[in-house]
């Protein structure tokens, strides 16, 4: 099947290093402490962060840190077929792993002993890419919550399709059965904290994927500082200042 | 009385919010001596409701609902099924409610809220019994193929009366909900004609034509009011809720029929007239909601 036509289209008529468009808002659930939805073109996400708060379970409580949770799960009408089990599933359970395992890695656990922070991710609308789509969702609403953190964590991921390396697969693309490389980074420090690769590929070629995926998650992480700074204007508005 | 003479002394030094959380009672039952409540709204009003139909693309039909702060978001999926020996001309309904940990700070993953299949069966029963959908328009061949629609709803954010936002949510997805244009292909198996086979004639001809909207008729909506001593709390929010928790929903149709009512307990008691007040409470409501669901329908229609 062809995923790049010869004037270098793919099927949703982005060229092969375009980016789908962002679109995310802050401060959605009234309940959260901070919250989020984040959109990478028709996949949409909505994050919610609880915390710093009291630990649930005693005996995991910890004297020098923060406890760090997520969970993942998807909405039963997010994916084509109705989904029948969407949480507790394998791929849910990973997911949420690799997402405490990657903001953990950026927020100052230190600084808040004995207590726990809870990431909850909901996938309304997966459209490939959602791993991406939760980190950046789950980074928005840990800095709404005011969560101290050391940079925030972007997200991107790259592919290989028909010898060209694409950027931002889609659920079409991703499931081509081409390789699949996410890269999470803290863009300031750049430095990688998230690295999955599936499928396989060249040495050479997975060079520029990942520098590929590693430039998307940059522009990713300029959109999320455009919306944090406008989020503040606002707030700075509101309060009069 | 003693205890509230205390809290009368420390209201003077204590900060606002404080004795909020402190006192709750004292500070909601301070409001309502005023015939107010704390966000500014009288006593039978309820919050400020808005709808916004096909929130979800990949849906057969959607509605994101907002009650103030509780927000739902409902969508509908369609499959084929094969209908029951007893009831070969219909179609079937699943309902299901969610909560996800997002919506509220009580839910921890592993510990799933009390109220949520609560909710899931009364929204199941008061949908099915309220005869608002048609079954026999959810059927395709009849005795071998019928639509089975599932209705999920989720809660983003739970701020009190979640049956009736979660309702409104129900009711506008099933208005947005399109059915697809289907055929019987050779094999009898249903398929979906899309528009690069639509012109190709080997398929027979789509089943359903005609049938693309569902027909509703009278459709169901709700308020739930708080008894309190002898105050009636229109619309709830989540903290009056848990302070205050005897609750009535009385749920009518747009012929003003009542389709059900629900008083599950509590420590207040009702008596008659303070039902009555309800449904005529709830009977305002009703005309606000047909209200706000029309327009939205005619803002879908005009895009």
């Amino acid at each position: 099947m062809e995923f790049v036509n010869p004037e270098g289209l793919r099927l949703d008529g982005r060229r092969p290093m375009e980016m789908r468009q962002l679109r995310a808002e802050i401060g959605v659930v009234s309940k959260a402490d901070g919250s989020a939805v984040f959109e990478m073109g028709n996949t949409k996400v909505i994050a919610a962060v609880y915390g710093p708060r009291e630990v649930q379970n005693r005996s995991q409580q910890s004297n020098d840190q923060a406890l760090v949770r997520c969970e993942y799960s998807m909405a039963n009408f997010s994916t084509g077929d109705r989904m029948r089990k969407p949480k507790g599933d394998r791929r849910s359970t990973e997911i949420s792993m690799v997402i405490r395992q990657t903001m953990e890695a950026c927020i100052l656990t230190h600084l808040m002993p004995r207590s726990q922070i809870d990431i909850f991710v909901q996938v309304l609308q997966a459209d490939g890419g959602t791993r991406s789509a939760c980190i950046n969702a789950a980074t928005l609403a840990l800095a709404d919550a005011g969560i101290p953190m050391t940079d925030i964590v972007t997200s991107c991921s790259a592919g290989f399709l028909n010898g060209t390396p694409l950027l931002d697969l889609n659920y079409v693309e991703d499931s081509a059965g081409g390789p699949d490389v996410t890269v999470g980074i803290l863009p300031k420090l750049d430095k990688v904290t998230l690295l999955q690769m599936d499928s396989k590929l060249q040495m050479e070629t997975f060079e520029t994927v990942m520098q590929l995926a590693t430039e998307g998650c940059k522009a990713v992480a300029s959109y999320i500082r455009e919306v944090l700074l406008e989020n503040t204007k606002q707030l700075e508005s509101r309060r009069g200042v | 009385m003693a205890a509230a003479s205390g809290t009368n002394d420390l209201s003077s030094e204590m900060e606002l919010d404080a004795f909020r959380r402190l006192f709750p009672l004292s500070f909601h039952e301070r409001h309502l001596l005023e015939s107010i409540r704390p966000d500014g709204r009288p006593l039978g009003r309820a919050r400020d409701t808005s709808l916004s139909l096909g929130a979800v693309a990949s849906a057969n039909g959607s509605a994101l609902a907002k009650i103030g702060c509780t927000t739902m978001l409902a969508a509908i999926k369609l499959e084929v099924m094969t209908p029951t020996v007893e009831a070969p001309d219909e179609g079937c309904i699943a309902i299901d409610f969610h909560m996800p940990p997002i919506c509220s700070p009580l839910i921890r993953p592993g510990r799933p809220a009390e109220v949520a299949p609560v909710i899931s069966k009364q929204l199941s029963d008061t949908i099915l019994s309220s005869g608002t959908i048609d079954l026999k328009e959810l059927c395709l061949v009849s005795g071998k193929a019928a639509w089975m629609a599932y209705l999920d709803i989720y809660c983003l954010d739970a701020d009190g009366a979640l049956f009736d936002a979660a309702l409104l949510s129900a009711v506008a997805a099933f208005s947005h909900l399109q059915i697809p244009v289907v055929s019987l292909n050779d094999d009898g198996r249903i398929v979906l004609v899309s528009e690069e086979n639509g012109g190709s004639m080997k398929e027979k001809e789509p089943v359903n034509k005609e049938k693309i909207k569902l027909k509703m008729n009278s459709q169901p909506f709700s308020l739930t009011c708080i008894l309190h001593k002898n105050y009636i709390l229109a619309d709830p929010i989540s903290e009056e809720e848990s302070i205050m928790e005897t609750y009535l929903t009385v749920v009518l149709d747009t012929n003003y029929q009542l389709v059900s009512l629900n008083k599950p307990g509590g420590p207040g008691l009702a008596s008659t007239s303070s039902i009555q007040d309800c449904i005529a409470l709830a009977q305002k409501r009703v005309k606000e909601l047909q209200q706000i669901l029309s327009e939205a329908i005619s803002d879908m229609e005009v895009d």
